[in-house]
């Protein structure tokens, strides 16, 4: 019975980890969506920079959503 | 039909009657009584001298991370017309981003501190994941506050002035108001830190509707009351030329 409730408790952690990585790379990709937008919006000499650095958040959320199915 | 032809015995009840215009850039979009709404053009040929005015306030600046950009050369917005001539781009003073890279710092270290509080114990992959989504989080929440930062901005032209405002990730607000509209600007500074490091509020009152624009937290704020009571001047001249 208590093993039980150990494994709940373990996928439970596991399913509330995982949702909230996925959570966050919703949020990763509004905010590469939205540096577009207003790159697009005021075009200044560094927006490139910006873009790249939204776009290697994003992939690096993945890689989180990737991790926590992997080794959790 | 008006009874007189001299400006200055103008009645208050006179139609008031536009001049022929004396270059083909002016365009009278409409009459009124209370305010000229002359389509405010600064001269091209008036542009050069004014941008070396505006040198001559600001200086010239060098990086794109300027909170005062003078003539800048690559910058632009969406809403820029083709013959439109950005003067003066501003962005909120660099002293108002130490709160939130103050709080990226300490936000940094945090992982760090927890592994001093013994009551903590998790698992050593789950202290994996918590640490990246950790240091993810602290890259989102400065990247956002940058975002913030670098792309509200307040744009001068030689037609009007722009005001775009991203409040959040997802709030796009754009103001604009012609530089022959504006009736009155003032500037205000207060407080410990922008008195230290001259940084304030513009507020630009105009003849329009909604007769309020707001420059916050601008560097120089009394450099920008000078520039742009300059630019009114010239577009006021340049709309009563026929006038004068």
């Amino acid at each position: 019975m208590i093993e039980n409730v150990g494994l709940y408790l373990h996928l439970f952690e596991k399913f509330a980890v995982v949702l909230g990585t996925i959570l966050y790379l919703i949020f990763a990709i509004i905010i590469s969506k939205q540096t577009s937008m207003m790159s697009k919006n005021v075009n200044d000499k560094f927006n490139y920079v910006l873009i790249t650095a939204a776009y290697l958040h994003l992939i690096f959320s993945i890689i989180l959503v990737l991790l926590s199915l992997v080794i959790l | 039909m008006s009874r007189v032809k001299d400006v200055d015995t103008v009645a208050p009840d006179d139609p008031i009657v536009n001049p022929q215009p004396s270059s083909p850039k002016k365009t009278v979009t409409s009459v009124t009584l209370s305010a000229p709404v002359v389509e405010a053009v600064v001269p091209e040929e008036v542009v050069p001298e004014l941008a070396e005015k505006i040198y001559s306030v600001f200086g010239h600046t060098t990086t794109p991370f300027s909170s005062s950009l003078v003539m800048p050369k690559i910058f632009s917005f969406t809403e820029k017309n083709d013959n439109e001539t950005i003067l003066l781009a501003l962005r909120s003073h660099w002293f108002t981003n130490v709160p939130w890279v103050l709080t990226f710092i300490v936000m940094l270290f945090v992982p760090n501190l927890i592994g001093f509080v013994p009551t903590i114990s998790l698992a050593a992959n789950l202290k994996i994941i918590i640490s990246l989504s950790w240091y993810l989080i602290t890259f989102a929440y400065a990247f956002e506050q940058f975002l913030s930062w670098y792309f509200d901005v307040f744009i001068v032209t030689d037609h009007r002035v722009v005001d775009i405002d991203f409040n959040n990730l997802l709030d796009k607000k754009f103001s604009e108001a012609d530089l022959a509209r504006i009736q009155d600007v003032t500037s205000r500074v207060s407080g410990v830190s922008q008195t230290i490091f001259n940084y304030g509020t513009v507020l630009i009152q105009t003849a329009a509707e909604k007769n309020e624009l707001v420059f916050e937290k601008v560097p120089n704020p009394d450099k920008i009351v000078k520039v742009l009571q300059d630019l009114r001047h010239v577009a006021e001249k340049d709309n009563n030329g026929g006038l004068e």
